[in-house]
């Protein structure tokens, strides 16, 4: 077990310089390389401003070394640990040391990229550490009841649903439900965008009573905003881990330890909560994996319909006005936590499964 | 075993010839397939939608479809059609002839189809002068002085980009809600949506079959290399593997939007370039089953080519699973696209259903219903229709269920 996790955590390094080389030859074998699109950008600005830019590039990128060169120094730069480096050239020393990652400057915002995004990823991280454990719960609930009543009308009516809400867009249901729920043309029950009110800092944290008035408090407000984003973001995911849920229960339910404890006398709500339902877990730990970059990416569409400053828009807006840094730095950031869920998950599974080994 | 009852098993229909003639083994998986309301069900929309691809520039064009003027016949939409409108309009045609001759494999008759449509499309894309400009205001303005004899137009008379077609019009400001002149009304640019949801079509069919063909062929090439060799080709390639499933895909496309042009096949390639790992996975788990099997031990000791060995001998194993993967990556193709398009990042100025959707949200809050629901109806049932194609193939597949026949 533990050579596993250690093996598993050895492995994690390939992977990571690979995250890294596929965003940046993805950058660099475009067909404006390094350069082009930040040039374009700042095509209308002052001559000195141009020449920052330019220098800039020129000591992070080093323009006129061969590709692999230019990534080198890129890698260096942005890994926490590295060579030390100087404006005379790469490598300045062997000197290895730990440092603070420098994910480069934004050119939209002109601050370092790195605060851009720590601004930024706290509002990704809150939505979906909203999104997970609701759609956990759904998911293994109704994935239960379904198993239970196999066949019956419940199962296949919420076969038939969860098929289609799996199937149904992210971007429809965010628009209908913006279009529907929180605009001046029909229902005006939720706000348009952003995470607080403007006055939530004033607010205190729980709701309460005064001056006979009502006060949401920040909690609350909170909760009112986040609503529809989440909504948005749950029904696809509890949509298809329900029916995994479901599946697994089923499969279990007709294994032959299952028998046995019927054969020994248990009564078939023991059987399914005492023995079949830890078993059916597995399966849900391993898909957790693969969820959260899909939550991620789900981000970006809820983001950007519900106006809320986080990852997903940030991404848009560097997209739309090409600030490179912001592009490469996020797909990084946001690889390096889909990458820690994988560990994760596989840990936990491991952990979760005495049978795992690494052969 | 017999209690697993699972309700969208598959049941032979009433009636149907059972298994008492023999069949080969792909005729009654399709059989199975089939056999499901489900498959069924997505395979009516599946053909509805390639129906309204291939007939597109048939079905809405602002161009009269005949026209009568000084006393001479002419048809301005046959002049403005592209190479791949009579591409697609002379395949469905000797698909059609194809059907006919039940003699030649299916297999045949399918490459004959696809040889002759890239004949003509490459005679036709060197011989045909596409016309640049459209003027649709050509043909109205002549209508409008008398000049017009006669005409015929097309069932919806309006193309995706006809734009200026309302502008006299100017007391009511586009999109306009549906009405009876727009069944699905307007865009803020004032183009007819019914007809842009025609011509989105193509792009959705298109996008979804060859980015998931693209993600097919990468995801059994590495799939195949690690499954077979194991090791340390498995060991790349699984790292490989999780580099593309540790960054999420939205944000993989969103990169590649980024950086390269927007035209329709770098959009296809990104997407399957973005969409091969599920494949992968798979081909690679089949072949590490089946590489110590005797028939591939016989293969080796024949001293067949690596190549053959690979995909000729084990890859046929192993593809009822990628079926149902196929099926799926199709669906999430086209939901790719959408979302891309949704973004304002997709194809420019091609219509799209994703495009359309955007158009819902008005400044200030402001909704119209007509730009969410008719395209968001579209690309739910299409995905929907993929996924229980899908559905139904797995079921189709699974020996669990068959053995119950």
């Amino acid at each position: 077990m533990l050579s596993y996790i250690i093996r598993r955590i050895l492995l994690l390094f390939p992977t990571l310089i690979g995250i890294t080389m596929l965003v940046f030859f993805v950058m660099a074998l475009s067909p404006g390389s390094v350069t082009d699109s930040l040039q374009e950008t700042e095509a209308n600005m002052r001559p000195e401003e141009r020449q920052r830019v330019e220098a800039y590039l020129q000591k992070r990128y080093g323009l006129g070394d061969p590709l692999i060169v230019q990534y080198g120094r890129w890698l260096n730069r942005m890994s926490p640990v590295g060579f030390k480096e100087t404006d005379e050239g790469f490598p300045a020393g062997f000197g290895v040391g730990f440092k603070v990652p420098d994910l480069g400057e934004s050119f939209i915002r002109r601050r370092p990229v790195l605060d851009v995004i720590l601004e930024a990823l706290p509002i990704t991280l809150l939505l979906n550490l909203i999104t997970i454990p609701i759609v956990y719960i759904i998911a293994i609930t109704s994935g239960i009841w379904a198993a239970r009543k196999r066949g019956q009308a419940f199962d296949v009516a919420s076969g038939v649903t969860l098929l289609a809400l799996y199937s149904m867009p992210e971007i429809w249901i965010g628009v209908l439900l913006l279009g529907v729920f929180a605009s001046r043309d029909y229902f005006q029950f939720f706000p348009t965008s952003g995470t607080h009110d403007v006055l939530a800092s004033q607010m205190a944290f729980l709701p309460s009573f005064l001056d006979g008035a009502f006060q949401r408090g920040w909690l609350l407000d909170m909760m009112w905003h986040l609503a529809l984003p989440v909504l948005v973001l749950t029904y696809g995911s509890f949509a298809f881990l329900s029916k995994l849920m479901r599946a697994s229960i089923l499969e279990n339910l007709t294994a032959d330890y299952a028998r046995t404890a019927r054969a020994k006398g248990l009564a078939e709500n023991v059987v399914l909560f005492r023995h079949v339902l830890s078993n059916s877990l597995l399966p849900l730990i391993t898909v957790a994996a693969s969820i959260l970059p899909g939550l991620l990416g789900g981000a970006v569409i809820v983001e950007s319909i519900f106006g809320l400053n986080g990852m997903g828009g940030l991404m848009l807006e560097a997209i739309k006005r090409k600030d490179q840094e912001l592009i490469l730095s996020q797909t990084f950031v946001v690889g390096l936590i889909g990458l820690g869920s994988l560990i994760i998950a596989d840990i936990c599974y491991a952990i979760a499964d005495p049978r795992v080994s690494y052969e | 075993m017999s209690n697993l009852a699972l309700p969208n098993a598959s049941v032979a229909p009433v009636g149907a010839p059972t298994d008492t003639v023999p069949r080969s083994w792909i005729a009654s998986v399709a059989f199975r397939t089939v056999g499901q309301v489900g498959a069924r069900v997505g395979l009516v929309w599946i053909g509805v939608i390639a129906f309204c691809a291939v007939f597109s520039p048939l079905l809405t064009n602002s161009y009269p479809l005949l026209v009568k003027m000084n006393d001479q016949w002419s048809s301005p939409l046959a002049r403005h059609m592209t190479a791949v409108d009579w591409t697609l309009l002379f395949m469905s045609a000797v698909g059609l002839v194809l059907l006919l001759f039940r003699s030649v494999p299916l297999l045949k008759r399918t490459l004959i189809l696809l040889g002759l449509g890239a004949i003509m499309l490459t005679v036709l894309l060197v011989t045909l002068d596409p016309i640049r400009t459209k003027v649709y205001d050509e043909y109205r303005t002549y209508h409008r002085s008398g000049a017009v004899q006669w005409s015929l137009h097309v069932p919806i008379p309006y193309s995706p980009s006809d734009r200026l077609r309302d502008q006299f019009d100017a007391s009511r400001p586009h999109p306009w809600a549906p009405s009876t002149d727009h069944w699905m009304g307007t865009d803020n640019n004032g183009s007819d949506i019914l007809s842009n949801m025609i011509h989105g079509c193509r792009i959705a069919m298109s996008v979804g079959f060859i980015s998931t063909g693209l993600a097919l062929v990468i995801g059994i090439f590495v799939g195949a290399m690690m499954g077979y060799f194991a090791g340390v080709v498995d060991l790349v390639g699984m790292r490989l593997v999780e580099i593309f499933s540790a960054i999420p895909r939205l944000y993989l496309l969103l990169a590649f939007v980024a950086f390269y042009d927007r035209n329709i096949y770098i959009i296809m390639a990104i997407i399957g370039i973005t969409g091969w790992v599920g494949d992968a996975r798979f081909v690679r788990a089949e072949f590490l089953k089946l590489r110590n099997l005797d028939f591939v031990h016989a293969a080796i000791a024949a001293g067949l080519p690596l190549r053959s060995v690979l995909f000729r001998h084990i890859l046929p194993n192993a593809l009822a699973p990628l079926l149902v993967s196929a099926s799926f990556g199709v669906a999430s193709a086209i939901l790719a696209e959408s979302t891309l398009s949704f973004l304002g990042l997709g194809l420019i100025d091609e219509p799209s259903w994703g495009r359309l959707l955007d158009q819902a949200r008005a400044g200030g809050g402001g909704f119209r219903w007509w730009l969410a629901t008719f395209p968001g109806i579209a690309i739910f049932l299409t995905v929907l229709a993929y996924n229980l194609i899908g559905e139904s193939l797995r079921d189709a597949l699974d020996p669990k269920i068959i053995s119950r026949h």
